[in-house]
């Protein structure tokens, strides 16, 4: 007799969604803004990746023979953090940057805390202030993007090391003065397709936007993080800059607002578990990254804010957690 | 009763001794101490104004007249050739990234820039930090302090430009306009 | 009383940062290169010895209910008479450990040892406890100032090593770079020692 009977505990019914089917999706979703990075920012882009999502992986198999586990990089999830971590690098970054990145967010803040699942903090994000502080020149100097026309604010050693490509400042920091001061602003057409300078996965709002619906249709995230936490940058920077719409515009679509929202403050294992608490996640990363834009010494907010969101995700979660049945208050 | 006294009495006995040990070796090492100290602001002035032979503090009213309560000058010493006057060393404190920063200027009296060195500072390490290194604080050697001098990122093409710490404007500012406050000191010692 | 147990006890097994984690504060502060951390480490052997040796001395002598304040004062007079030479003799390292030499008196370490061994056994005993751990300090602020200095400027000991090629890790000469370094260091000595355990 054929169609034996296995019985077993639940779940009975599965949806089948596996961690590798996740971590698919969320390659995919990121497809267009790598794809827009390669456009605008060419080979240097492409290395960039490459490096990064190789030493991942290499990274985590070598980690993870050496605490004598199964090596599981066919769950794609070293493929997701190497790629993110590249969409947070400027194009014009050395070959060995990516690699340091890569290394540091799957050995040190992914492998050393636990593994997949158990990261405390956002492995990207993570290992991408890491690289701001070790080597914070690198870290700002950015393409421009093929074609375009601007002024550069490099010095001349920081043109030689990027070759005959031009390098300009961020919208954000232009707009926030310092360093960027004197650019010209670009348009908010150029702003939304991506058409200026900063890093490879950053640039384009409309393909970010487009892999986030893709990830919503999915289900692989909710739109609650991502639109809360855009929603609120947008209320404080028009309300405390100066009521200016078009201010608040440009401050939503430049920068890792974007990226950052979408794909790095919706990590499952460092973000809060309940919907009440995700509320209060996107809520915090908002006001911070809004405080850090508007009244701090850096332009850009995000990557502080999500960290700082993270490690303060598990209290986030002890105090909106559900109650137990039957749990005495 | 008993007890507390007999406590204290130990320990004051303890305390006396380890004042007196301390006593005894300050007394040793007090004018060595003195000495390293003032040599080592000796060496700081000399560096920035090469052909003075001796240093004098300003005197202290005429200090208090030419600064008028600004607290950004801190101290101002005349630089001595033998018997006359060629210059003066001005120290400046000026806000920067990371808090305040020393400047110290030394100008010779045809109002000439000798040189500029930065003190205490808390800027970041490998960024703003290297003001402090020769390629910088070169760039002000020379100067004169007839205009205010300012920061550019690019090259610098007047001569009353100095080029910033690629990464590092907020403290190539802060230093300048220590520079500056020192320039104009200067004019103000100069027309009293 | 094995003299030669209480000197080795300090430099590795009960090795003060490494194993007993004791003495942090100046251990992550001060070792942004190989000679800093070698000067405050030697700075920190002199107080221990000297410390050691008096407390063993009036061991005897001090009452249970106030040693800790007694224990402070003698600590603390130390540290001030070898700041005070350091000024006057040896002005650049004075200049380059700055704020952490009067630190010294609230290293842990002391008092610890102190506590732990000089208040209960005799001179001899205590000094060589002293030296050991002293030494056992210093081998190990050096091991991380040496790692930080080469990964984030380069150079051990101010000699360039990896060449003007290399571009520094800045990170690794401010307070991040500490942590990482010493936990590494952490772990690195925790596999030696379950491995000859």
């Amino acid at each position: 007799m054929n169609g034996k009977l296995i019985a077993s505990s639940s779940p009975h019914i599965r949806s089948g969604e596996t961690i590798s089917s996740i971590m698919r999706d969320v390659v995919i979703a990121l497809l267009p803004a790598t794809l827009a990075g390669v456009y605008f920012f060419r080979l240097r882009a492409v290395m960039v990746i490459f490096f990064a999502v190789l030493s991942a992986m290499i990274t985590e198999a070598v980690i993870q023979k050496i605490r004598k586990q199964d090596v599981t990089l066919n769950d794609w999830s070293a493929v997701v953090t190497g790629l993110l971590l590249a969409l947070n690098i400027p194009a014009a970054a050395p070959w060995w940057m990516p690699i340091v990145g890569s290394v540091f967010a799957i050995a040190v803040v992914k492998q050393m805390f636990g593994g997949l699942g158990n990261n405390f903090m956002n492995p990207a994000l993570a290992a991408r202030a890491m690289l701001l502080a070790s080597w914070p020149v690198q870290m700002t100097t950015w393409l421009a993007p093929v074609g375009h026309t601007v002024t550069t604010t490099a010095t001349p050693s920081v043109m030689a090391s990027v070759g005959d490509a031009v390098t300009t400042a961020t919208p954000l920091a232009i707009i926030s003065g310092g360093e960027g001061a004197g650019n010209i602003l670009p348009t908010l057409t150029d702003l939304f397709i991506g058409n200026i300078g900063g890093c490879i996965g950053e640039t384009s709002a409309l393909a970010l936007i487009i892999g986030g619906i893709y990830l919503v249709y999915r289900g692989v995230i909710t739109p609650r993080i991502p639109v809360i936490y855009i929603a609120t940058v947008a209320v404080l920077t028009f309300g405390f800059g100066g009521f200016d719409p078009y201010f608040m515009t440009y401050q939503i679509f430049a920068g890792g607002l974007m990226l950052g929202a979408i794909y790095m403050a919706t990590d499952y294992a460092s973000s809060p578990v309940t919907p009440r608490g995700q509320i209060i996640f996107a809520l915090g990363c908002g006001i911070i990254t809004s405080i850090i834009r508007l009244y701090g010494g850096y332009p850009e907010g995000v990557s502080y804010a999500i960290l700082l969101m993270n490690v303060a995700s598990p209290l986030i979660d002890k105090y909106t957690g559900p109650r137990v049945f039957g749990e005495v208050k | 009763m008993r007890e507390i006294l007999k406590l204290g009495g130990i320990l004051l006995l303890i305390c006396a001794v380890a004042a007196l040990a301390l006593a005894f070796t300050n007394e040793l090492t007090r004018d060595q101490i003195d000495y390293q100290r003032n040599l080592a602001s000796e060496k700081a002035r000399k560096n920035i104004l090469p052909d003075a032979e001796s240093f004098e503090a300003m005197d202290e009213d005429r200090l208090n007249e030419i600064v008028e309560g600004n607290n950004r000058v801190a101290e101002i010493y005349v630089g001595y050739k033998g018997d006359s006057i060629i210059g003066y060393t001005i120290k400046s404190l000026s806000p920067g990234y990371g808090g305040t920063l020393e400047v110290m200027t030394g100008i010779d009296i045809d109002g000439k820039i000798r040189g500029v060195r930065i003190g205490n500072h808390q800027e970041t390490p490998g960024l703003g930090a290297n003001v402090a290194l020769p390629f910088f604080y070169n760039q002000y050697e020379n100067k004169s302090v007839d205009t205010d001098l300012e920061v550019t990122k690019t090259d610098a093409t007047e001569d009353n430009q100095i080029q910033a710490i690629s990464g590092a404007t907020i403290t190539s500012d802060a230093v300048t306009s220590g520079v500056n406050i020192a320039s104009n000191t200067f004019k103000k010692i100069m027309d009293k | 009383m094995n003299l030669f147990k209480n000197l080795t006890n300090g430099l590795f097994k009960e090795n003060p940062i490494f194993f007993q984690l004791l003495g942090m504060c100046p251990t992550l502060a001060v070792t942004t290169s190989a000679i800093n951390g070698m000067g405050m480490g030697l700075a920190s052997t002199a107080v221990l010895v000297c410390s050691n040796a008096v407390i063993s001395l009036l061991r005897k002598v001090v009452p249970s209910k106030i040693r800790i304040p007694i224990f402070i004062v003698v600590i603390a007079t130390f540290v001030t008479i070898v700041g005070m030479t350091m000024e006057a003799y040896m002005s650049t390292l004075f200049n380059a450990l700055g704020l952490f030499i009067p630190l010294i008196v609230v290293n842990c370490l002391i008092l610890a040892r102190a506590e732990s061994y000089a208040s209960k056994n005799g001179v001899v005993g205590s000094l060589f406890d002293g030296i050991g751990m002293g030494i056992g300090f210093t081998w190990a602020l050096i091991v991380l100032g040496a790692v930080r200095e080469l990964f984030g400027t380069g150079s051990v000991f101010g000699i360039d090593i990896l060449g003007a090629s290399f571009e520094p890790a800045l990170i690794m000469i401010l307070p991040p770079g500490a942590f990482l370094a010493l936990g590494i260091l952490l772990a690195i000595n925790n596999v030696i020692k379950s491995k000859s355990a």
